[in-house]
Formats: C-alpha cells, sequence, structure tokens
C-alpha cells in the first residue's frame, strides 16, 4: 500500500523514506500527507505483519511506530526490527505510559511522542534522529552513565548525586546535560548547544544556555568561583571536565 | 483499670477465705477446749476417793487454763455463752466416754462470746456435789498476721495480673491489626490482605475487611479502566485533528484550532491522570525536595519570562524526602501553576522537618498575590471539577482537576494540602504537609 508519489530515481537517495505502522487509517493517510508536504515519502502499514513485510522488500531511513497495535505488540515489532536492521525507530507511545516508553528506548528505539501528538513535534523529533543517524553507533544504549560521583540514567532522565538522591532537571538541563556527558572532555560550542535546545524555551536562546549552564552548575555543586565540572571555555563554548563510565 | 478491679477481686477472695478460717479456728479452739475439759474432768471424777483433788488438777491443767473447785457453780460476771457454741461444746463433750456414775451432774458455760470471747469458763458438778470451774484461754484467730499469707496474696495478684495482661493482649492484637491494616488500605489499595486465622471473631472480622478490600480494588481498577479506556479512544481523534488542522489554510483558524485541541487534550489528560490511582504505579526514591521545588519554579520561569522577578523560593539549599518523583512534581507543579495562573506570581517557602504525631513533616508554603478566594470557596477548590468562575478566569484554563489531583498525590504520600486565604495582605496561601 504505498501512499507515496513516485520521486524520480535520482532523487530518492535525497529524499528520506519513512514507514508509518498505525492501526488507524485516517492517521496512516494524514501523516503521509503531512510528511509529504514536509518533503518525505512516507509508506503506511496496517499491522505488525505488514511492517515486517515492507520492511523486508524495501529500504526505510527511519520507522515511526505505534506501540499500540492490534495483535503483534509494538514493543515486539522493535525487537524483531532491531534484529534486522540499524533504521532509527521514533515510537508513538500512550499517554504517560512510563513503562512502555522505557521499554521502547532499552530496545533501542531513538525517541518518542506521546499520543495525541502535535505533528510538528513529531517532524522536529523525525528530523533530530535521521540528523543523528550518521554519528550513531551500534552500542546498546546505556542504562546509566557515572560521572564525578554523579549517575545520570538517560532513559528515565533521572539525574542521582552521590548519595543516590534524585534530583530533578527540567527537559532543557537534561538534554544539555546528557549532551555534555555524552561528549565529555570535547569542547561544545554554544551553538550546538543552541541546536538542542531550541524549541524547548520560550524565550531567547542564547539567554537560555546560559540560564541551563548555570543551573545545571548549581544543581552539580559546581558552582564556586571556578567551576570545576563544567568548564567555560573562552570564545563560547562548554566542556565537561570528568572520567565518564557506562553501564 | 483492669489492674486495680483484679486487686479488689483478689483482696475480696482472701477476705472471704480469712473469715472462713477464722470460723474453723474457733471451730478447733472450742474441740480442743471440749474435749480438754472433759478429759480433766475425767481424770478428776475417776481419782481413788481421798486423794487431794487440787494437788493432781495442777498437773492435768496447761497454761492456758486454770481449775479449781468449788461448793458452788462458776458465777463470773460473764456474758452467757452463745447456745449455737454451748451446743458445740455439748456434743463434742459427750464423744469422750466417761461411766454412766461418773457423768457430771450439771454443765454451766460462761463467755466465749460478746465481751469475753477470749475466755470461756466451764463449770461441772461432779456427782459428789463439787463443781469444778475450768477457765481457758481462747486465742484470738488472726487471718492477716501470716507471712505465708502476704506472700501467698502478692504471687496470686501478680499472677492474675500477668495472666490477664496477657489474655488482654492476645485478644486486642487482633484489633490492632486490623487498625493497622485499614490504615494501610487506605493508602495503598492494593496493600496485601489480612491472614484469616487466629480465634473465629478475628477470623471472621479479617474476612469481613479482605472482602471489603477486594470490592473497593475492584471498584477503583473498574474506574481506572473506564477512564482508560475513554483516554484511549479520544487519543485517537485528537490525533486525527491535529494532523487535519496543518491542513487548514487559514492562519488564525488554524492556531486556534489547535489551541482547542491542546485544551481538549489538557483535559482528557488531567481526567485520565486523576482517574489513575497514582499512588500505586511509581517507586518511591530518596529525592531532593529543595531541588525539586526549583526545577518546578525554574520551569514556571521559562514559560512565563515576564513574571521571572515575581517568582521566587526561600529554604534550605537541600531537603532530601521520601516520594514518587513523577508524581510529586506533578503535584507541586500544579499548586505552582495555580498560584501563578490566578495570582499572577508565586514565593514558595519549604520549611525544614518538624516531630509530629505523624512523624517528621516538611512543610511548603505555595503564596501568591492575587485575590484570593472566598473563605466559603476553600475547602471546594480541592473538589474536583469545581471552578470558581466567579473569581477566575475561563481564560486561564483548565478543568478544575489540579488541586484535587495534587491533594491525592500529595495524601497518598501521608500529606496533604490546604489552602487559606492570606493574612499579610490580599492573596492565596497553598500549604503542604509532607513525610521526610
Amino acid at each position: 500500500m504505498l501512499t507515496a508519489h513516485q520521486a524520480g530515481a535520482a532523487n530518492a537517495t535525497q529524499i528520506p523514506h519513512l514507514l508509518v505502522i498505525d492501526d488507524d487509517r485516517e492517521i496512516r493517510d494524514l501523516l503521509a500527507l503531512f510528511f509529504e508536504r514536509e518533503g518525505f515519502r512516507v509508506t503506511g502499514a496496517r499491522d505488525a505483519r505488514e511492517g515486517r513485510r515492507l520492511i523486508q522488500s524495501g529500504t526505510f531511513e527511519l520507522v515511526v511506530l505505534d506501540l499500540m497495535l492490534p495483535g503483534e505488540s509494538g514493543l515486539d515489532f522493535a525487537r524483531w526490527l532491531r534484529t534486522q536492521t540499524p533504521t532509527p525507530v521514533v515510537m508513538l507511545t500512550a499517554m504517560a505510559e512510563d513503562s512502555d516508553r522505557i521499554a521502547g528506548l532499552e530496545l533501542g528505539a531513538d525517541d518518542y511522542v506521546a499520543k495525541p501528538f502535535n505533528p510538528r513535534e513529531l517532524l522536529a523529533r523525525v528530523r533530530a534522529v535521521l540528523r543523528r543517524t550518521g554519528e550513531r553507533t551500534a552500542e546498546a544504549p546505556a542504562r546509566s552513565i557515572g560521572f564525578a560521583g554523579w549517575v545520570l540514567d538517560p532513559l528515565r532522565r533521572r539525574l542521582l548525586n552521590p548519595e543516590g538522591v534524585e534530583v530533578a532537571l527540567t527537559g532543557g538541563e537534561f538534554e544539555l546535560l546528557g549532551t555534555l556527558v555524552e561528549r565529555a572532555n570535547r569542547v561544545l560550542t554554544r551553538d550546538m548547544l543552541l541546536e538542542l535546545l531550541r524549541g524547548r524555551q520560550a524565550g531567547p536562546f542564547d539567554r537560555a544556555i546560559d540560564v541551563a549552564i548555570s543551573r545545571l552548575r548549581r544543581k552539580l555543586e559546581d558552582n564556586g568561583r571556578q567551576a570545576q565540572l563544567i568548564k567555560t571555555v573562552r570564545g563560547g563554548g562548554y566542556v565537561l571536565a570528568a572520567e565518564v563510565t557506562r553501564n | 483499670m483492669l489492674l486495680v478491679g483484679l486487686v479488689i477481686v483478689q483482696t475480696a477472695g482472701l477476705t472471704i477465705h480469712a473469715f472462713d478460717r477464722l470460723d474453723l479456728q474457733r471451730l478447733a479452739q472450742l474441740h480442743d477446749a471440749a474435749q480438754r475439759t472433759m478429759n480433766l474432768y475425767r481424770g478428776l471424777a475417776l481419782l481413788p476417793q481421798g486423794e487431794p483433788l487440787t494437788g493432781r488438777a495442777s498437773i492435768l491443767t496447761e497454761d492456758d487454763q486454770t481449775l479449781h473447785l468449788s461448793d458452788a457453780p462458776p458465777d463470773e460476771a460473764f456474758t452467757p455463752t452463745p447456745p449455737e457454741m454451748v451446743r458445740q461444746l455439748a456434743a463434742e463433750m459427750q464423744l469422750v466416754p466417761i461411766p454412766v456414775l461418773m457423768r457430771p451432774r450439771d454443765m454451766v458455760f460462761l463467755g466465749g462470746g460478746g465481751d469475753f470471747e477470749n475466755v470461756l469458763v466451764i463449770g461441772l458438778r461432779f456427782p459428789d456435789g463439787v463443781w469444778m470451774h475450768l477457765r481457758t484461754e481462747l486465742v484470738t484467730p488472726r487471718p492477716w498476721h501470716s507471712f505465708n499469707f502476704l506472700v501467698a496474696f502478692a504471687m496470686m495478684t501478680l499472677a492474675a495480673g500477668g495472666l490477664s495482661l496477657w489474655a488482654v493482649r492476645r485478644l486486642t492484637r487482633p484489633v490492632v491489626v486490623l487498625a493497622r491494616a485499614a490504615e494501610r488500605l487506605g493508602r495503598d489499595v492494593n496493600a496485601a490482605p489480612l491472614p484469616e486465622r487466629g480465634p473465629a471473631e478475628v477470623t471472621m472480622a479479617a474476612a469481613a475487611f479482605n472482602t471489603m478490600a477486594t470490592r473497593i480494588r475492584r471498584f477503583v481498577q473498574d474506574r481506572t479502566l473506564m477512564l482508560t479506556a475513554i483516554g484511549h479512544d479520544l487519543r485517537t481523534p485528537i490525533t486525527r485533528l491535529r494532523l487535519r488542522a496543518e491542513f487548514v489554510e487559514d492562519e488564525v483558524q488554524r492556531r486556534r484550532m489547535l489551541a482547542d485541541l491542546d485544551e481538549l487534550e489538557a483535559m482528557v489528560s488531567a481526567t485520565l491522570t486523576f482517574g489513575r490511582d497514582a499512588a500505586v504505579e511509581e517507586a518511591v526514591v530518596r529525592l531532593d525536595l529543595a531541588e525539586l521545588l526549583r526545577t518546578i519554579l525554574d520551569e514556571a520561569v521559562d514559560m512565563r519570562l515576564d513574571l521571572e522577578g515575581l517568582i521566587g523560593m526561600d529554604g534550605p539549599e537541600h531537603l532530601t524526602v521520601s516520594a514518587r518523583p513523577l508524581a510529586l512534581k506533578r503535584a507541586l507543579s500544579n499548586l505552582v501553576g495555580n498560584a501563578i495562573n490566578y495570582g499572577g506570581g508565586v514565593q514558595v517557602r519549604l520549611g525544614g522537618p518538624v516531630a509530629t504525631l505523624a512523624g517528621a513533616m516538611v512543610t511548603i508554603l505555595v503564596e501568591d498575590r492575587g485575590p484570593g478566594i472566598p473563605q466559603t470557596d476553600v475547602e471546594r477548590m480541592f473538589q474536583p471539577f469545581q471552578r470558581l468562575e466567579a473569581s477566575r478566569n475561563r481564560e486561564t484554563g483548565g478543568v478544575g482537576l489540579g488541586l484535587p489531583i495534587a491533594r491525592n498525590i500529595l495524601r497518598a504520600h501521608g500529606g496533604d494540602v490546604t489552602a487559606e486565604n492570606r493574612t499579610d495582605g490580599p492573596g492565596l496561601r497553598v500549604r503542604v504537609t509532607l513525610p521526610v
């Protein structure tokens, strides 16, 4: 069931091809229209069986997968998919079903949006995942990342202090810290960080970076006269200076 | 209370016993006096004629007895012996065998009752007409003056007290267990059932309690299932509408549609959150409450940069509590959001742990400088779907579930939330208590 318009063979490599697996026909068709307008090619599948057939017969840059599927569940499909291909997955999860979200991310899904989702948010996530795919590593997502006694749990989006007490982070702070830890001991320019926080803040972005960094330093108790953990690099960048361990 | 009762019963019992003993003692004394009197009489009566009676008599008598012979019956001014006692004495005296010819021709009893109960005088007339006067000192029975008696009393009281305490504990323990189970059920509807064993009444009570808990659990599950189903069914049409809105050409109409959809989704999501028993799903962890509050305020500032100077917090740098992080964040965010939406700013005050009957509690005050609310509506604020339209603007959104959700979550944590109008100026003060 190909709803995508046929792009010329020469263009096929530039136009990303999405596989949308959702049991609601209207949502599939509307997503196809929406993504095609944004410059994607979309193929829809009704359930896991159809999705499996399409995966085996074609190539897709990304799979948009509803976890609530009739018959074989979306999680089972995602598990199967991981054994077949490194194609990235963005999950559509039920509202606030944390367990599904965590299970999906543990299985290697790249991102998720909660239903009923905002189409523009889905679009932004899909684009971000596609952009990241180039630098993706094959390793499984870490369950916990340790640095300077602190522990970051990327799946549950939690930060634990050296005493094991949970310290709350805003969404933006989490993304920022995650990026700093991911690329520890490497200088991250303000532009890179700005890109990351875009869309999460209501205010001017450049101010948001400084605010988020200073809040992170406060939370990491790194707010002495000379910050030791998140260092400011002359010329507009930051670096997380710590030994990082992954589990 | 119980012990006082026990002591009274013990004392009464022992008193009865003591009086009984007194009667017995008196009876034994009478028996003894009668026997000795008759033995003495026989000894004297059987003496060969002409022997000096007095000399032999002194050999036969003992320390508590005095004997003398006379031609007249005893005439001491004693009250006459009570008839009951006379009958007893006479009966006892008949038991001593004496040849018929030698038997006393007459008997007189004096004393042993009334004012002279310790002295008994018995007069017996020999066949030859001489009277024998025998005076016996009766020992006053003293039921309380015995060391053994005191020891026995103490031991019996202690034993009875100990046994009663043990029995009472045994009887009341199931009630305590039941009370604890009811308390647990109030916090967690999935709490483990009571063991149904012990005495029949206890088993019955436990079974009834478990049946009740099962019914409540089924009710909660039904409600949760229903709400989840509604939420799930609404998700699909809302998603479709969102997608359709993307194809609406008119920019203004499109934005309005999306805003309506956001509101609809917020309502569904709030209803789902309210319906779901948030307490049962998330694990309790140690978290930094001070940092959580700061994060919530930071997020609030991010949303409303125009209010930055009106959002602030007083309190310690760190304060660790045990809680369910997402649920607690939702509850506190609702309170902070409420203050910002209706009060145009918020000041949060976090107070350190204070010992109370229910354990150490921290207090969080969420204060705004808005118009406050009428005193009569304060409690209504925490009831579901109650929007105080008179004083609050529809544009601020919501379905009237923010505060009820916050209250449910905080109560599930063993804390509470109340509200009052500020006395130090206009505005509302919401007071949260939370166990450490």
